[in-house]
């Protein structure tokens, strides 16, 4: 880690739901900075700025107007500048293709949108936490989503 | 071996073969008949020949006689008229031995005999000249003419000596030759009649034979007509039209329904390559003329489809194809079936309209389940967050009425995520061929187990199973089969008594399964489960399948009717059976038939 905190990025078109992924680490306390974006091209526009941070774990909403995440998926798993990136998808749905696409894709996991705050928090305490490099090596589809 | 021999008899060859063999054994046996009718006139001739011999003798030997007693007669009375008989027989004489001589010739005996004959005859007649002379002299008396008279009468007997030794020599002849050809002779008239019977047999037979091949014939004949009349009623049935075009002189024939295909009376026209192609559809011309010219080029017609229009304006659809076939006789046809596909393709229009229709409904029921699955889950998901929100951190600052209807929209919103989640899973249990495998079911039912350990051990429910074969099945929906009906089983336990659920496996021959009676399976696995629960009215056995339908309030159990709609939706996807026996306050048992394959 380059600084003594997780570097955490949202990029997702919904209002409601961002608001309630700020408020569940303003309440986690965890040594954590994050960054939202609003849509797919936001996102994008501030990874590929040459000195922009990388973020040490993305959040990416799926259904998202103009650049959907599974594009975003694709083009940050195309470029090698982005290879360190944790991506865990993070969508209401969790359909079989939706959960296959972005597997194939590279996602490093698949999370479905909790209906309880306090289920969120303990999702995303446990994401920022986890041994990435543990979990990325044993992955397959069955543990890509997340469950708890 | 018999049958080689009956196809040979059977055979034209045969007939072939009997018929010149018979015709050989007529014309031998003719000839032979011939041989011994030659023969019989033969001898017969020769019989006349040594008739005709003696009559010769004794007309000599008559004669030798009138002249002897007309000299007596002449030496008695001296009247010269008893010497008129000597003048006549000596010309007789000559006369009777020419024809003796003719008689005989060729047999060198008898030749020899006639000859000395002929001396002693000559001898005679001058031995008369000497008597005669001696007489007219009157020197009867003389010594010469008494040695000459004795002589006379010793010449006369030896004449007579002759023709007895000839008449018997010739008889000895005629003897042996008959004796000779009696016996082949005997033979004629048996051979003739024996020649009379074959040849009858042989004319029998062959008429027979004949006889035969032209009732096979007439039989064969009678078939082509029922062939013919049954072509043409499957000509107006399947509506097609058969033509033959010979090659060989460039003529058409049209069958009847070829006209009426063409919305014409049969034969109403003459059967030209002109008269067809004026009924063309003007579009299709181009293409037909060129197909035409390729058919007469090369012999051949593939598949071609072209339109027609018929007098009274209606567009028919045609579908022609024609195979060259040479007789026996070496003349070249191209056989050719033109059809009215014209329903075909209005049906497959009709069935391409309807599956564009289906297309368009399944893409709509499609954009549906996402509308169901996402948009729907949202405000719901975001609904109950805020609720949890809300009981987190606002729950001091609310009154005792607020906290209630919280916890009422709680319920709600969790009864409506529950719906939402099921129909879900309903309109996602499809059926797709390639998701069957090999499955093993036990390891399916313990996922099923697993994903509701909770509930199981909140219940402290007991489940024992048997040990269930692999089947071929569609591995997700077997475990959410097992996992609906159990925790179906597990919602409507008794209150207060713990549920002991036991899954049962066996094999089930089709026949005993009134539902299964005529299905094209024949055994079936049998998978029972069976629970000791509030069980339901066996009236209701079949309405608990279908969606939405519940038997209880669903205050008092949390059910959204779905579950075992998607059970019974599995089962099918897997071309099984699923019922249900209820017993109200005893339990209920579901009974799972998968047919077994291969």
């Amino acid at each position: 880690m380059r600084e003594n905190y997780t570097y955490v990025v949202l990029a997702d078109d919904d209002e409601d739901d961002r608001l309630f992924f700020t408020e569940a680490f303003d309440e986690l306390k965890m040594k954590t900075k994050v960054d939202i974006y609003k849509d797919g091209v936001d996102l994008m526009n501030a990874l590929n700025q040459s000195e922009s941070t990388l973020p040490n774990i993305l959040f990416l909403d799926l259904n998202m107007p103009m650049k959907s995440g599974l594009e975003c998926l694709t083009e940050i798993k195309s470029n090698p500048r982005f290879k360190d990136i944790a991506i865990a998808i993070y969508s209401t749905s969790a359909s079989e293709e939706d959960i296959e696409d972005t597997f194939v894709s590279g996602a490093n996991i698949y999370i479905k949108k909790p209906n309880d705050f306090k289920v969120l928090k303990k999702i995303l305490s446990d994401v920022v936490t986890m041994n990435w490099q543990y979990h990325t090596s044993g992955l397959n589809k069955d543990n890509f989503l997340l469950r708890l | 071996m018999t049958m080689k021999f009956k196809s040979l008899y059977n055979s034209e060859r045969f007939l072939k073969i009997i018929f010149g063999l018979s015709l050989f054994i007529v014309l031998v046996m003719g000839g032979l008949a011939y041989r011994y009718i030659k023969e019989l006139s033969d001898s017969f001739d020769e019989v006349q020949e040594a008739y005709q011999l003696h009559i010769e003798l004794e007309k000599l030997l008559s004669a030798l006689k009138d002249a002897e007693s007309g000299k007596r007669g002449y030496i008695i009375s001296k009247d010269s008229t008893f010497l008129e008989p000597l003048w006549v027989s000596g010309s007789e004489l000559d006369l009777s031995l020419q024809r003796l001589k003719a008689l005989t010739q060729g047999n060198p005996d008898q030749e020899e005999k006639i000859a000395d004959l002929e001396i002693k005859i000559d001898n005679s007649l001058r031995i008369f000249e000497k008597t005669l002379q001696l007489a007219q002299k009157n020197e009867i008396e003389s010594a010469e003419f008494i040695s000459a008279f004795k002589e006379g009468r010793q010449n006369m007997n030896s004449v007579r000596f002759k023709v007895l030794e000839i008449t018997t020599h010739e008889s000895d002849l005629l003897g042996t030759k008959k004796e000779r050809s009696s016996k082949s002779l005997s033979n004629a008239p048996m051979v003739v009649y024996y020649v009379l019977i074959f040849s009858l047999l042989i004319l029998l037979l062959i008429y027979l034979q004949i006889s035969k091949n032209l009732k096979i014939l007439k039989e064969k004949n009678e078939l082509l007509e029922t062939f013919k009349e049954s072509t043409t009623q499957s000509e107006i049935i399947s509506k097609h039209g058969n033509w033959i075009w010979n090659i060989d002189d460039n003529t058409f024939e049209y069958s009847d329904n070829l006209y009426r295909l063409l919305g014409e009376e049969p034969q109403s026209f003459e059967p030209t390559l002109e008269n067809f192609i004026a009924f063309t559809h003007p579009e299709d011309l181009d293409k037909l003329t060129e197909q035409v010219n390729k058919m007469m080029e090369n012999e051949d017609l593939p598949f071609i489809h072209y339109r027609i229009i018929q007098k009274s304006g209606s567009i028919k659809h045609f579908k022609a194809y024609g195979k060259v076939l040479i007789d026996s006789d070496g003349h070249k046809k191209l056989l050719g079936t033109t059809a009215d596909i014209t329903d075909e393709i209005e049906n497959y229009r009709l069935i391409e309209e309807r599956n564009l229709e289906l297309e368009r409904n399944n893409k709509e029921l499609a954009s549906f389940n996402y509308v169901a699955s996402h948009d729907l889950q949202e405000p719901l998901r975001k609904i109950q967050t805020f609720i949890s929100r809300l009981e987190d951190k606002e729950q001091e600052n609310l009154t005792d009425n607020g906290k209630l209807y919280i916890k009422r929209i709680k319920s709600s919103s969790a009864r409506m995520r529950s719906l939402i989640d099921d129909l879900l899973q309903f309109s996602r249990t499809n059926k797709s061929e390639e998701a069957f495998e090999d499955s093993n079911i036990n390891i399916l039912l313990e996922t099923a187990k697993h994903d509701l350990v909770e509930i199981i051990s909140d219940t402290r429910a007991r489940i024992s199973s048997d040990s269930i074969p692999s089947m071929k099945v569609i591995p997700f929906q077997i475990k959410q089969l097992f996992s609906n009906l159990i925790s179906n089983s597990l919602k409507y336990r008794r209150e207060n008594v713990a549920p002991v659920i036991s899954i049962r496996y066996s094999e089930t021959h089709a026949s005993e399964v009134p539902n299964l009676k005529y299905s094209k399976h024949s055994r079936y696995h049998t998978i029972t489960i069976k629970d000791n629960g509030i069980g339901f009215d066996q009236e209701y056995a079949e309405q608990i399948f279908t969606l939405f339908s519940r038997l209880h309030n669903k205050n008092e159990y949390s059910g959204t009717g779905i579950g075992l709609s998607i059970c019974k939706k599995i089962v099918e996807n897997h071309n099984g059976y699923i019922t249900a026996e209820g017993y109200p306050n005893q339990g209920s048992t579901f009974i799972v038939y998968l047919p077994i394959t291969s």
